[in-house]
């Protein structure tokens, strides 16, 4: 089966290369240490603004830190809140998903109209405000992306769990008493994870993004920590002296939201003709 | 349609200005942001002004005699000025604004400088005699703000007045137009006192963010900049249609610690932190060398610095024995200093916006790693920096700048009795010898006995170390070159924007009516 999977999976060249991109950059991420070659907030203000070269390969920053090395442990920061953030919502989603699907009725009718409400509100400023109040800082943006970001997915889950509740097998394992809890751990949730999994992948890549806009606007992680977005901000005052301190964050942010975002298409088409 | 231009040699043409923020209210009363005064200058008049030599001269007053050991200051107004809608400026309009500048339901940042003044009499359309309850020095400079049209005003609430979006001025540009956010524009007065101004027509646009002032500036949309030190030294070819000048600002920037934090209640903690940053890193790596290391509250231009103070060498062994005298110890796995197993650590606040700030800060963070102390930055849009933190006294340490006046009375920066939310000593500094020469300092009009208080106090105040002085900036800004007449003066480079003009044949804008 999962062979199956995988040669399917293998075949479309994107997601692949998507997959293979992501792969790299958890490696780089784990390894930052032995990837980079100084140290990500080391200052050297004699060498400050050089163009890449082989000493800085992709030049340096208004303090003559290594745009490279900050790169690389910027990743840790994109990756981790990606998955933390995504973690957060999926739980959150898929749980009041399953819920409000199976119950139904006054429980349905709450969780939707949350879900609605939800939805409603630009969740971008909906972030900023909270983080306005808040100290900023990179748990609580992950915190703050992962409690804005389940309503897509509650629905979801909800319209899977709806149509499952009909079927045979859980109304069979009603009808043998089984126990909620079982029910929803070992008859439902494994035929609602599918989309789950396509929505999560396909969220990371909005996590990311969102989380370089609130480096950019100053609200994320705060110096001397290196987040992509933060030094796209950083750069963007030196557009026309050095050119290197916006473009190579920005292209990284480009490719990792990409990557995720092929790898998610991918798992869609493959998980999903399974039926 | 008939074109204004080239009436006189040199008459015509339009001057594109860029502000970084809106402004808040065209009442030179009222406002107390950059961007408002910049066009208020142009708008209105005061009694007096700086010329360019940093001199009091008369502006809207020909004259003035001070007497009665200097509690009396008679203004001697000029006659014939007329108010951009035409009626005659007399003596009841600088009683109306002296009279506003007091009353407490305004909200004006500037009363406490009318504080002393005992009486104000109207003697005649043209003259007006103020009494002062003691000596107070910076009275005839504080007569320089802008005088407001009394029949203007009659009406209304002063605070919310229309006029302070539709100002009606005596000075050499009359209000236009105003659009929230995007421009204000000024023509040229044609009956201004001193001659209508050659440049037809002056431009505000609003371009919040330096970057794209700078994009704008290539494209020669704008006329003038103040360029950070790296955009002043960005390629050559940028320029080649811009004057570039550099002189050194009235300002200075500091980072400075809440007193009332226990951790800076010890002078040595406070010096041990001089001793550990190097203000050279900063002044070459953040201005470029375009700028001066700190060592007080005075810059280097003023007589009242005094040059004798030495700074502090930067020295972390000398540092580290200091904290170590407040009973702090180095921890040598992390280099970090404890005690009673509390790490030394405190967060720098600074505003979102100022680039040579933020680069200071995280060079301060890495200098003071190096002394054992840890360091957090937080940066903070400007509104809420100056409303929750700075007025709250909710920080540690910040890191601003203070623009001053040419006199040096910082009175309200310094002394003990300035504290409550919304004033200037909001580091909580007590200290009773300062206070004293600050009341002597603005009490005292002689100017050696002057000079003589301003350099104690600046020895005082180096010593005690509420501030660690950081640098005196230079102003860097940029003229497009079609503009004749700009030039360096002590007071800056637009002293004299009243007789800049542009040859006919490079004129760039036309004016249709």
């Amino acid at each position: 089966m999962i062979k199956l999977y995988f040669g399917r999976f293998t075949k479309n060249k994107l997601a692949f290369g998507g997959a293979l991109l992501l792969a790299a950059l958890t490696l780089c991420a784990l390894a930052a240490p032995l990837v980079a070659p100084y140290e990500p907030a080391q200052q050297d203000l004699t060498h400050r603004l050089m163009p890449p070269s082989a000493a800085h390969l992709l030049g340096t920053d208004d303090l003559g830190r290594d745009v490279f090395s900050r790169l690389v442990y910027g990743i840790r920061i994109s990756l981790t809140v990606g998955f933390v953030a995504v973690g957060i919502a999926t739980i959150i989603g898929t749980l009041l998903g399953i819920v409000s699907g199976y119950f139904g009725g006054i429980v349905d009718v709450i969780i939707m109209r949350a879900v609605d409400i939800m939805l409603c509100f630009p969740t971008f400023f909906l972030i900023l405000l909270v983080i306005a109040f808040l100290e900023p800082g990179i748990y609580n943006v992950m915190i703050v992306i992962g409690l804005t970001s389940w309503p897509g997915l509650t629905r979801l889950v909800r319209a899977e769990t709806l149509s499952l509740r009909h079927r045979e097998f859980v109304q069979a394992a009603e009808l043998l008493g089984l126990s909620r809890r079982r029910i929803f751990l070992v008859h439902i949730l494994p035929n609602v994870i599918s989309p789950v999994i396509v929505s999560a992948t396909l969220g990371i890549a909005d996590a990311i993004l969102t989380e370089s806009g609130l480096s950019f606007l100053g609200l994320g992680v705060q110096p001397p920590g290196s987040s992509w977005g933060q030094m796209l901000t950083a750069g963007k005052d030196y557009i026309y002296v050095a050119w290197w301190l916006s473009v190579f964050p920005g292209i990284a942010i480009l490719f990792t939201a990409l990557s995720f975002n092929l790898l998610g298409e991918g798992l869609r088409d493959t998980l999903h003709s399974r039926q | 349609m008939a074109c204004l231009a080239a009436a006189t040699a040199g008459a015509g043409d339009m001057y594109v200005s860029a502000a970084l923020g809106d402004a808040s209210y065209l009442n030179p009363v009222l406002a107390s942001d950059s961007a408002s005064g910049t066009v208020n200058d142009l708008v209105f008049n005061g009694l007096v002004k700086y010329d360019k030599d940093i001199r009091l001269t008369g502006d809207l007053a020909e004259s003035w005699d001070v007497s009665d050991g200097g509690l009396v200051i008679t203004f001697h107004l000029r006659k014939n000025v007329r108010w951009h809608d035409g009626k005659p400026f007399t003596a009841e309009d600088v009683r109306f604004t002296y009279e506003r500048l007091i009353d407490p339901k305004v909200k004006t940042p500037y009363g406490s400088d009318y504080e002393l003044v005992k009486s104000f009499a109207v003697v005649n359309p043209y003259t007006v005699r103020i009494t002062y309850r003691q000596k107070f020095a910076p009275a005839l400079e504080s007569w320089g703000m802008g005088i407001l049209p009394k029949h203007v005003f009659s009406q209304g609430d002063f605070n919310e007045h229309p006029a302070n979006r539709k100002p009606v001025g005596t000075g050499p540009y009359r209000f236009k137009e105003w659009k929230t956010d995007e421009k204000i524009v000024l023509d040229a007065n044609p009956d201004y006192f001193l001659g209508k101004p050659k440049i037809e027509r002056c431009v505000f646009r609003i371009i919040p963010d330096q970057a794209v002032q700078f994009l704008e500036l290539r494209n020669e949309s704008i006329d003038d900049m103040s360029l950070t030190p790296d955009q002043w030294k960005a390629y050559p070819e940028f320029f080649r249609s811009y004057n570039k000048f550099r002189y050194p600002a009235f300002m200075y920037t500091y980072l400075a610690f809440n007193l009332k934090n226990p951790l800076f209640a010890d002078k040595r903690m406070r010096k041990a932190i001089a001793f550990a940053i190097d203000k050279k890193d900063i002044i070459g790596g953040v201005l470029l060398g375009m700028g001066k290391a700190a060592t007080g509250p005075f810059p280097a231009q003023s007589w009242a610095y005094n040059p004798d103070v030495k700074d502090y060498e930067y020295d972390t062994t000398r540092a580290k024995a200091l904290i170590e005298e407040c009973g702090w110890q180095l921890n040598a796995k992390d280099g970090y200093f404890y005690k009673d197993g509390k790490r030394l650590e405190f967060t720098i606040l600074t505003n979102q916006g100022n680039k040579m700030r933020s680069l200071s800060a995280e060079i301060i963070q890495s200098q003071l790693r190096r002394a054992g102390i840890k360091v957090n930055i937080r940066i903070v849009e400007w509104s809420s920096f100056i409303h929750q933190f700075v007025n709250k006294k909710n920080f540690d340490a910040i890191i601003l700048g203070w623009t001053v006046g040419r006199d040096p009375d910082q009175y309200s920066i310094w002394h003990s009795g300035q504290q409550d939310e919304g004033q200037y000593n909001f580091i909580s500094y007590n200290n009773p010898a300062v206070d004293r020469l600050l009341e002597e300092g603005r009490g005292t009009f002689d100017q050696a006995k002057r000079t003589s208080i301003y350099h104690r106090l600046h020895r005082i105040i180096f010593d005690d170390v509420p501030y660690v002085f950081l640098y005196y900036p230079e102003s860097l800004p940029v003229i497009h070159k079609r503009f004749r007449g700009p030039e360096i003066a002590p007071l800056g480079v637009g002293w004299n924007f009243h007789d800049w003009w542009v040859p006919p044949a490079e004129q760039k804008y036309r004016l249709a009516e």
